[in-house]
Parts: C-alpha cells; sequence; structure tokens
C-alpha cells in the first residue's frame, strides 16, 4: 500500500514539475493591487472637496525602478500645485496604484480608479506597452489622458481621442545617435532589441531613419525579455562588424549586452542604448565599461527649460536623490495636464480634451508641448547623452550641448 | 568552426551557473518530495547580500561566498524547520502552495526593504582570448566556482556519514527512521545545503547579472527544465542537465534567433516528458 502510495506521487512529479512552472509563469502578476501611498498633501489656499487624480505606475515587476521615478513626479506636482492653491481652488489628490509592470493589471486598475475611486482626472502609466494597454479603458470612458510614460507611436495609430503624448515618440530616439554617425562617416549598423511594444518601435524607427540617411543595417534581431545570456547573439554580431550598435533596451539588457560585448571583444565604433543608459545606475553598474557610450534621454537637468532647476531642486529636496528623466516626463504630464484645465476653466473632461489637443505650452522638457490631430507630441526636442568618466552630458543637438561627443569608442583591449 | 566552439563554449559557461541553482532545487525534491517554488528567492537573497558586502565593504564576491554560503544555509534549516516540515508529508499541492507563498513573500519583502533599484556588482570583466576564442571572464570564474561547489556537494552526499543520511531519508524515510536517523535532522540539513547552493548560485548571477528582488523567478523556469531533464532527484543528473541545456539554448540561440531559443527550451522540456520521463540519471519507476 504504502509503495503503491509513492509510486503514484512519483509518476505525478514531472506533471507537477510542469505545473509548478505554469504557476511561475502565469503569477508574474495577478495578485492585484497594493496601493502606493498617494499624497494629499494639504497646503495653501485650496478648499472644498479634492481634485481625485488617478494613475497606476508600475512601482513593481520589470519596470518598477523607472516607474517609481513617475509616482514619485506626480507626488511632487500634486504636492507643489496644492502649495500654488491647488487646481482651480480645489486640492488635488493623487490616487495611485501599482499595475505590477502588466499590461493586463493595469487595465484592471484604470477601470477601478474610473469606476470604483470615481477619479476627476487621470495621468499616464509608465511603458509603451502598459500605455497602449490602458489607454483602451480611458477611451471608453472618455477620458483624457496624457501618455507622461510612453512613447511607442502605435499608440496614436488608432484613431483614439483621448491619448496624449507628452515627449516623442520611440521611433526618434535615435535620430540624434544616427545624425552623429554620419557626420563620422559610418555606414553600417546593426540594431538588436527586445521584444516589447516600445523597444520595438525605438528599432522600427530607428532602422527606417537609418536606412533612409544611407546607412546599411548589417544584423537585426530581437531578443525575449529577462534574457539571462546574450552571448550566441554577440558572437553573431561579431561577425557581421558593424560599425554602429544601437540596443532597443531599458535596464537590465544594456547592462548585459555591454558586458558580453567586452567578454566576447565585440567592438563597434559607437554604442547606443535606450533607457537604460539614460539612467544613473547604468554608469553605477558598468563602472568604467560605461564610458564611451550614448544614449537618447528626453530631459537632462543641465537644460535651460522653464522652471528646470526649480524642480530638480525641490525633487531632490522632496526625494533626497537625483531626478531621472523618467521624473521630468511625469512632471510635465502634470503640468500640461495643470495648464489644460486652466485652459479649459473646469474639470470638464470634454473640455478638457478639447484643451490638450490645441494647447501650445512650456514644461520643464526641451521643447514645446503640442500634439498634432492624432494626439501624437510634435514639439518636444530629445538630446543625446554621452557617459564621459562619470558623468553624462548632453552631447546633442548643438544649442543644448554641454560637451564634445567622444568618438570611436576604442577597442575593449585597449581600456 | 570556430564560432561554433565559441557558441558551445558559452552554453557551457552558461550550464555551471544552472547546474548550482538546479542541483539545490533536486536535493530538496529528492530528499522530501518538495518542490521549492521559493528557491529562486533564495538565490536572490544571495545575490543581494554579495551585492551588499561588495558595495558597503568592498568585499570580493567570491570570498563573499565564505560568509553568506553559512548564512544561507541558516536561512535554509530555520525555513525547513519552521514551514517546510510541516508540508513534507503533505499532498504535493500543499507543498507547492506553501513555497509559492514562501517566494511571494521574500520578493515582496525584498522590494520593500532593498527597493527595485537595479544593482549590478562590477567585479570582473572581459575575455579571455586564445586564439579566435574569448572565454567570457566572469562567467568562466562563475563556472569553476559553480564546478567546485557542486563537486563538493556531490562529495558530501555521497562519502560522507550525514551524506549517507540523506540519501537514506530519500530513499525511504520510514526505514531510514526505523535505522535511528534523525530524519528531520537529516532532512534540515538538505535544505540548508539547498539554500546555500541557491545563495551561491546568486552571488555568481550578481555579477554576471543585474541584481533585483523579482530576478529569482527568471532563473527558475530553467532550473525546472534542467531538473527534468537530468532526473527529478538526481543531484549528477541535474548537473549534466544544466550543461545539455546551457549548450542547447546557445546553439539554437545562435543557428535562430534568441527568441526562439526560448521556445526550443520548452520544446526540449516537453519531449523529454514525453519520451524520457524520468530524464538521464532518474530511476525508472516500475
Amino acid at each position: 500500500m504504502n509503495t503503491r502510495t509513492r509510486r503514484s506521487i512519483l509518476a505525478g512529479a514531472p506533471a507537477a514539475f510542469g505545473l509548478a512552472g505554469l504557476i511561475l509563469s502565469a503569477c508574474g502578476g495577478d495578485a492585484g493591487e497594493s496601493a502606493a501611498p498617494a499624497a494629499p498633501s494639504t497646503g495653501g489656499a485650496a478648499k472644498g472637496a479634492p481634485v481625485k487624480i488617478g494613475a497606476s505606475v508600475s512601482t513593481t515587476g520589470s519596470n518598477g525602478k523607472t516607474g517609481q521615478y513617475q509616482v514619485e513626479a506626480y507626488q511632487l506636482w500634486a504636492e507643489q500645485i496644492n502649495a500654488r492653491g491647488g487646481l482651480l481652488g480645489r486640492p488635488v489628490e493623487m490616487v495611485i496604484l501599482d499595475d505590477q509592470s502588466d499590461p493586463t493589471v493595469g487595465t484592471k486598475l484604470y477601470e477601478k480608479l474610473i469606476n470604483e475611486d470615481k477619479v476627476d482626472l487621470v495621468l499616464g502609466p509608465y511603458s509603451s506597452g502598459v500605455t497602449q494597454a490602458v489607454s483602451t479603458v480611458t477611451e471608453k470612458y472618455k477620458y483624457p489622458m496624457l501618455s507622461a510614460g510612453a512613447s511607442a507611436s502605435d499608440i496614436w495609430k488608432r484613431n483614439y481621442k483621448y491619448v496624449f503624448g507628452v515627449y516623442s515618440v520611440a521611433e526618434s530616439y535615435f535620430y540624434g545617435v544616427i545624425d552623429l554617425a554620419k557626420k563620422n562617416g559610418l555606414k553600417t549598423i546593426a540594431i538588436i532589441n527586445e521584444d516589447t511594444v516600445f523597444p520595438k518601435a525605438t528599432a522600427a524607427g530607428t532602422a527606417e531613419y537609418a536606412r533612409k540617411e544611407g546607412f546599411r543595417i548589417v544584423f537585426q534581431e530581437q531578443y525575449p525579455t529577462k534574457v539571462t545570456d546574450l552571448s550566441s547573439l554577440i558572437t553573431k554580431l561579431k561577425a557581421a562588424k558593424p560599425e554602429v550598435l544601437v540596443g532597443g533596451s531599458y535596464q537590465p539588457d544594456s547592462v548585459l549586452i555591454t558586458r558580453q560585448a567586452k567578454e566576447l571583444d565585440l567592438n563597434v565604433k559607437m554604442l547606443a542604448f535606450s533607457v537604460g543608459a539614460a539612467m544613473p545606475e547604468f554608469g553605477e553598474g558598468l563602472g568604467k565599461d560605461a564610458d564611451f557610450i550614448f544614449g537618447p534621454s528626453m530631459w537632462e537637468p543641465s537644460l535651460k527649460t522653464k522652471g528646470n532647476s526649480e524642480f530638480e531642486a525641490s525633487y531632490k529636496k522632496k526625494w533626497n536623490r537625483d531626478p531621472d528623466y523618467h521624473s521630468a516626463t511625469g512632471f510635465a504630464g502634470g503640468q500640461i495636464l495643470e495648464a489644460a484645465v486652466l485652459k479649459a476653466k473646469s474639470l470638464d473632461r470634454e473640455k478638457i480634451r478639447e484643451a490638450l489637443s490645441t494647447l501650445e505650452t512650456d514644461t520643464v522638457l526641451p521643447g514645446k508641448y503640442k500634439v498634432d490631430d492624432t494626439g501624437t507630441q510634435l514639439s518636444h526636442i530629445p538630446v543625446v547623452i554621452q557617459w564621459q568618466g562619470k558623468d553624462k552630458p548632453v552631447i546633442g543637438p548643438d544649442a543644448m550641448a554641454t560637451a564634445k561627443p567622444k568618438f570611436p569608442m576604442p577597442e575593449w583591449k585597449g581600456r | 568552426m570556430v564560432t561554433l566552439v565559441q557558441v558551445v563554449v558559452s552554453g557551457l559557461l552558461l550550464g555551471g551557473v544552472y547546474a548550482l541553482l538546479a542541483g539545490g532545487l533536486t536535493l530538496i525534491f529528492g530528499v522530501m518530495r518538495v518542490i521549492n517554488l521559493a528557491h529562486g528567492e533564495f538565490l536572490m537573497l544571495g545575490a543581494y547580500a554579495s551585492f551588499f558586502l561588495f558595495a558597503r565593504l568592498g568585499l570580493n564576491p567570491i570570498l563573499s561566498l565564505f560568509l553568506s554560503m553559512p548564512l544561507m544555509f541558516g536561512v535554509g534549516w530555520i525555513a525547513q524547520r519552521v514551514l517546510i516540515s510541516r508540508v513534507v508529508r503533505a499532498p504535493l499541492l500543499t507543498s507547492l502552495l506553501l513555497t509559492y507563498g514562501v517566494s511571494l513573500a521574500l520578493t515582496g519583502g525584498a522590494q520593500a526593504t532593498f527597493t527595485n533599484d537595479f544593482r549590478s556588482v562590477p567585479f570582473l570583466s572581459g575575455a579571455l582570448n586564445i586564439g579566435e576564442l574569448a572565454f567570457s571572464v566572469p562567467r568562466l570564474v562563475a563556472c569553476v566556482t559553480a564546478l567546485v561547489l557542486t563537486g563538493a556537494a556531490q562529495f558530501f552526499l555521497s562519502r560522507t556519514r550525514w551524506g549517507k543520511a540523506l540519501r537514506a531519508t530519500a530513499q525511504s524515510a520510514d526505514v531510514a527512521l526505523a535505522c535511528g536517523i534523525d530524519i528531520d535532522r537529516a532532512r534540515m540539513i538538505a535544505f540548508g545545503i539547498a539554500t546555500a547552493l541557491a545563495g551561491a548560485a546568486g552571488t555568481l548571477t550578481s555579477f554576471l547579472y543585474t541584481v533585483y528582488p523579482e530576478m529569482g523567478k527568471t532563473f527558475m523556469l530553467k532550473a525546472f527544465a534542467v531538473i527534468v531533464l537530468g532526473g527529478m532527484g538526481s543531484f549528477p543528473g541535474a548537473f549534466l542537465g544544466a550543461l545539455v541545456l546551457g549548450v542547447i539554448e546557445s546553439t539554437a540561440s545562435y543557428v535562430t534567433t534568441t527568441q526562439i531559443a526560448e521556445a526550443v527550451i520548452y520544446i526540449t522540456l516537453l519531449a523529454m516528458l514525453l519520451l524520457r520521463p524520468q530524464g538521464f540519471f532518474g530511476v525508472k519507476e516500475a
């Protein structure tokens, strides 16, 4: 009897391992809503019932790190607007939830914000994948949404009327890098990217622009999210011998690519990454190996945009760390929403939508806020940064540059 | 030809780290028939231990193993004593639920304590070039360390008194008990060793990859595949399975793309379950 029980347990064991795998992959993020602390800071002369502004941002999961910057910026903006006397004289109360970097969770949370928490207005989530998903919800309920953490142009290719871009579309992130490569007489490029919405859009836009500028694309491939080893991909890249390597990436994969490029001695003249390279942790994690690497940035502290130094100082004071560009785009989202409400002179969402589609205003970001008929952002100007020592100065466009680009990237062996 | 050798070498180096993680997982399953879903979180804890020792004290990650492994052994010992011992004889689903709960708690705890910041340990980088071949120095060091630790664990299991007690408990807890073996202690030792091995795998991944609270899950799926390949409960099987999986992964990535390689891994897993469910070294249950 005893042996039989054991045997049947063992027979079930392989299936159990499969089940275990399934649980692991499926439970990535349906556990729901851990409400991040909202900041109903009271101050100034704001009176009356609060204006509830809802957002769900990834503060856990693979994009949790980046999303946290956006949440901090939303809360800083709310605090400042309350200190100024609130929105139309009423205090602002932020309702911020966490979608765990999962688009499905994000859609549920925006349903909850609108139907259960009965928020008056919303601000956008972080990452293009989540924004694309939740915009179906905000569109359904006719809530205008500023996409303060997303830029894949697909978001604005669906004839939606209620979603507005805050910064440049993902497709244009590497234009500055390619211009620089062209100026230095380079001819071949390789593009690799994570197979999710934003990196895909970045890669597609880069490929199209590079072709137009006369580059030959010698290698192009995608890799899955949460990849742990890219040695085979790097080996193939080595054989393709590109002069420029562009990675449509987030933080962990851009660090992994750089490390493995060095380990397998892949040398290029220019190396650039989206998102990862602009984050301070990129330099901390790679040390000297981060040098010479380029990255697009939507904002930098050195820029002389309106209110920028005040924004940086107050952010540092409140959160005790430097803002990242994702903080600035989040803050700009708040600034634009405020400008639109003032223009509409009401919390009527139709009027705010009207205002957002015609508004032209300054934010802490370089350029202006101005969208076309589809809601795509037109007037924001992305900059290019390069790691030089422990800093990442702006090296383009020329009008905003604080340092000269260092070119080419030396071979790993001689460094 | 050179590139093919390069790809196989990369795969073997990758497999070394998988072996360390899967070894502990299979040990727990062998001795207790418990599938430990929190194993990846123990890897994460080990990675954080090495990160903080490196960032605060400048301690070499390999040397930090001498501190972190005994610490993780203690963590495993306590986990077994307080939690896992309650479900050892329960149906498989009970222990799955328990360890999944532990996994969630550890991930959440790490998010609250360590934040979601991506951490890296800038330790070792670059390549060792032999002719046209490039050997990744950090991966080489990680793989050799993993080999040494796996070898030591295997030695312990096959040659020492407590190792034999562990294997006896794995074969039949009742008979082991009748022979005077303290099976509760044997189980605590097994869980402790497995946790220490997972922690060591975490240390090795800390300088290969990025450290963050959810890193464990990424590696766990691979560890399950390794165990199915190698044969559940078989320590040497896990080792061979890990190397095979590493080579399959890197070769498939080279021949096709990294995306398709992920699918190839799981197709291999399915094929193994269908054709040889006991794995390379598992004993066929008659």
